[in-house]
């Protein structure tokens, strides 16, 4: 059951909501959470015990720690200044190896789950090439629906009760049900316990301002998805699973085609994720920021993905840059080095660990991997080449806040997310770069117009919605980048405006939707990670 | 007070929202339903039946078909005319599953008042998951309420000229290709039952019942196809039919008398039949229809003059396909 089907739209979360209301205030926390099981039960079956072990583990070491931070206290009252230090050191120590426990069981099960295959794959190839037998053989191993989500917000929550930006959580429910909301099991946002724990458990009473505002967001969600993602996937399907028939414009055009139907796909889903959340009175964090509007590589992970992005660089950059290796780079480098170059080696430190991460978390494949490399060599050769850039622009005279300078960092901005999407797409690395390097055969853009692409499972009204749904995308976009008009705004439109907006937006996705007879059913690509 | 007022005032920009927003549902439904009514060509394969059976002028079918494509490649409702002079329409669909079926005839009986409904059994066996068999009644539920749902995409043939056609005759598709089946005896005697799900059993019980609401009798008809019956379907079907004092006719069983020859009969490898197939199962149908119920001889009677016209086309066509 997915966020955008009639089962979850129609009678899950409408049961869900009535339920809570009915809930007496105190224990709606309860309902919540049961539905959360229940949602994590209808797609993974027994494995929602997963789910309930990490939110166990997760509430066991926060109290473990807060247990070690009150025995420190004790001693402290009682002990002499020369032995403070010492005392606190210890418990430091004490708290840091609980908290290393408790991150190493959550990444032993996702390494465990999610990587022994691709593990066992390339041992087996790897023992295979130095002539030896005894391959690694494969297991059936089944992935709980969310763990990769759900186990990046436990192990945010035990880092952050380690450096105390909140105080540990003494009640297992409350971690249970920041861990297991439903509308975000699936696929996030991924949020830090301090963003959502508590306005979860408040149990506030559903508002019609809040049923109105979250079914709005819900309808865009499906606009999105029904509308341009579901008819993308058919060209992206027919290109991607026979690559080797296509090349030139085609192949750039595929590359370009499922950029677009990640976004709407993604984001879309998203929506409706924040639209349920915003139905219960609850403010989820936002995982898009208009990506497309982005300058550069970088700019651009902050704008997509953004909760993703965000967790990476709280948890990993920053502890990195902090780290010993770091510093003693920074040391070394300013001594002998220089500023800038200082500057990339730091950077490298890093941004490395984190691109890796990043490329490995989207799943067991080595042009996952290479996609986390691709942008970590991107932002790289962007800090290496600043000094060089910004010689150019004042050779040239060249103002970086120029129209014409923006739409060029924007385009080639694209090109860097396309080919980025590209390689994430294919099937294999080896698809990606056979891809890849088709573009640059016979590119001829006759063929986007010569009926090849008519060939491929849609028909010229398929495309004009996907063109035409795109427009209506980029402007409201183009009108929220500009904070011409939020979602506060839209609500204070006069009435017939905002009832006619909203009966558009609906009625768009009753006709123009890609459901019913002729369409499949789509699932939700980030679902999969 | 004021809070109540306030409340008042929420609740009625509520009923007016939703209001406005029925009307535009139920206003383009009708326009889309009679889009699709005028234009059979516009309509997808899958919803062509359901779409014909409401163009039917009313009260004029006395023999309702539902099931999957088993149903639509077996009985030729033409050919009941021309033999028998019954009125029948095949409201199958490929992969029909139960709440379809019963949406359909829910549609089907908004207009005709059928004498029976013959109910194709394979769907019967068709595995529906918890979720996925929610989601086809949720669907459903909608479709049957707001045509839209179904007719939505009706704008594409509008805007582009898209058209759907295919040769159907009152829903029975006229396909007449062979592809031998070559794998001998199928009907294996056994004493192994093949379970009929609880879901399925549900909405064969809303069918049950809305037949018996509206007087109408209901057959259960398996049709010949090695691919999709053996003994342990029958057997089920059996033990159903006897429970719920249903009349089940095993075609499987009997294609000695209906005379059906696998080398000549049989479109898609023992899966679907032919139309030398369908013409040999509503052959016997039809006489088991005249024998076992009472249905009226509608030829030569007023009212009829499309049906006679449409038959005397069909009985040409199929002289001269199956020549």
């Amino acid at each position: 059951m997915s966020y955008h089907t009639s089962a979850y739209l129609f009678l899950f979360l409408p049961l869900v909501l009535l339920a809570y209301q009915i809930t007496p205030k105190k224990v709606r926390w309860v309902t919540l959470l049961a539905a959360g099981y229940v949602f994590s039960w209808m797609v993974s079956g027994k494995l929602v015990i997963h789910l309930i072990g990490t939110s166990l583990w997760s509430h066991y070491i926060g109290v473990w720690q807060a247990w070690l931070k009150l025995r420190c206290h004790m001693e402290l009252e009682h002990a002499s200044k020369e032995e403070c230090a010492n005392i606190k050191k210890n418990y430091k120590k004490k708290e840091r190896t609980v908290l290393a426990g408790g991150i190493i069981l959550l990444l032993a099960i996702l390494g465990y789950l999610k990587y022994y295959n691709f593990f066992a794959q390339n041992m087996s190839q790897l023992s295979a090439t130095l002539g030896r037998r005894e391959p690694l053989q494969a297991k059936a191993l089944l992935l709980p629906i969310g763990i990769s989500f759900y186990t990046l917000q436990a192990i945010g929550y035990m880092v952050d009760v380690y450096w105390e930006k909140i105080p540990p959580e003494r009640h297992p429910g409350k971690i249970a049900l920041f861990l297991g909301f439903f509308p975000q099991i699936m696929e996030g946002p991924i949020s830090m316990y301090s963003q959502t724990a508590d306005t979860l458990w408040k149990g506030t009473s559903l508002k019609g301002e809040h049923l109105a505002q979250g079914s709005i967001r819900i309808f865009w969600g499906l606009f999105k998805k029904m509308i341009i993602a579901d008819r993308l996937y058919v060209v992206v399907q027919a290109i991607f699973e026979n690559y080797s028939q296509y090349k030139g414009a085609v192949v750039a055009a595929a590359a370009v085609a499922y950029t677009v139907q990640l976004y709407m796909e993604f984001s879309g889903s998203m929506d409706i994720v924040i639209g349920s959340g915003r139905m219960f009175g609850i403010i989820l964090p936002e995982n898009f920021r208009q990506p497309f509007f982005a300058k550069n590589a970088s700019e651009f992970w902050r704008r997509w993905h953004i909760t993703l992005g965000v967790w990476f660089k709280t948890y990993v950059f920053y502890p990195v840059s902090m780290s010993g290796i770091a510093k003693r780079w920074n040391r070394f480098g300013r001594k002998h080095l220089g500023k800038h170059l200082t500057k990339v080696g730091i950077s490298a430190i890093a941004l490395f660990p984190v691109w890796l991460c990043n490329g490995l978390w989207h799943g067991p494949r080595w042009s996952y991997i290479f996609y986390g490399m691709y942008y970590f060599s991107i932002l790289m050769c962007g800090i290496m080449l600043e000094p060089v850039r910004n010689k150019c622009l004042e050779i040239l005279h060249i103002n970086d806040q120029m129209f014409f300078w923006k739409i060029l960092q924007t385009g080639k901005t694209w090109i860097i997310i396309f080919v980025g999407e590209l390689f994430f797409r294919a099937n294999g690395l080896r698809a990606g770069i056979h891809m890849f390097l088709s573009i640059f055969r016979d590119f001829d853009l006759n063929k986007l117009v010569d009926g090849t692409l008519l060939n491929l499972g849609l028909d010229q009204a398929d495309f004009i919605a996907i063109g035409v749904g795109c427009v209506v995308v980029a402007l409201y976009g183009i009108v929220r980048e500009r904070n011409l008009m939020g979602e506060r705004k839209l609500q204070k439109l006069c009435l017939p405006v905002r009832w006619a907006l909203y009966y558009g937006l609906i009625l768009a996705v009753v006709i123009f939707g890609a459901y019913g007879v002729g369409y499949q059913q789509v699932d939700l690509i980030y679902a999969g990670f | 007070m004021q809070d109540f007022k306030r409340k008042l005032k929420a609740v009625r920009k509520t009923a007016l929202f939703f209001g406005i927003l029925s009307l535009l549902l139920t206003s383009l439904s009708k326009l889309m339903l009679r889009i699709s009514m005028e234009n059979e060509s516009f309509v997808k394969s899958r919803n062509k039946n359901i779409t014909g059976i409401q163009k039917e002028p009313k009260n004029t079918i006395d023999a309702l078909i539902l099931g999957d494509s088993l149903s639509y490649s077996a009985f030729s409702p033409m050919q009941l005319w021309e033999q028998q002079g019954i009125t029948a329409y095949v409201c199958g669909q490929s992969g029909q599953k139960l709440q379809e079926a019963y949406y359909t005839l829910l549609t089907a009986i908004k207009s005709q008042t059928p004498k029976i409904v013959i109910l194709e059994t394979n769907m019967i066996f068709r595995d529906q998951k918890v979720v996925s068999s929610l989601q086809t009644t949720i669907i459903e539920e909608g479709s049957y309420r707001i045509p839209l749902f179904r007719y939505h995409d009706i704008w594409k043939p509008l805007l582009i000229g898209a058209t759907y056609g295919e040769e159907m005759y009152k829903g029975f598709s006229l396909r007449e290709a062979v592809v031998p089946y070559t794998k001998g005896e199928y009907m294996k005697k056994s004493t192994d039952k093949k379970e009929i799900s609880e879901g399925v059993q549900y909405y064969m019980g809303k069918i049950i019942d809305l037949c018996k609401e509206k007087n109408i009798e209901l057959l259960l008809a398996a049709t010949p196809s090695p691919k999709n019956y053996n003994y342990r379907t029958h057997n089920a079907l059996l033990n159903y039919a006897d429970e719920r004092g249903l009349k089940y006719l095993e075609m499987n069983l009997l294609q000695q008398e209906i005379g059906i020859d696998w080398n000549t009969d049989s479109l898609d490898k023992g899966d679907h039949l032919n139309l030398s197939g369908a013409t040999k199962v509503t052959e016997y149908l039809g006489n088991y229809l005249r024998t076992n119920y009472k249905l009226s001889d509608h030829r030569k009677e007023a009212g009829y003059e499309s049906w006679e016209k449409t038959g005397k086309e069909y009985s040409e066509k199929i002289k001269e396909k199956l020549r």
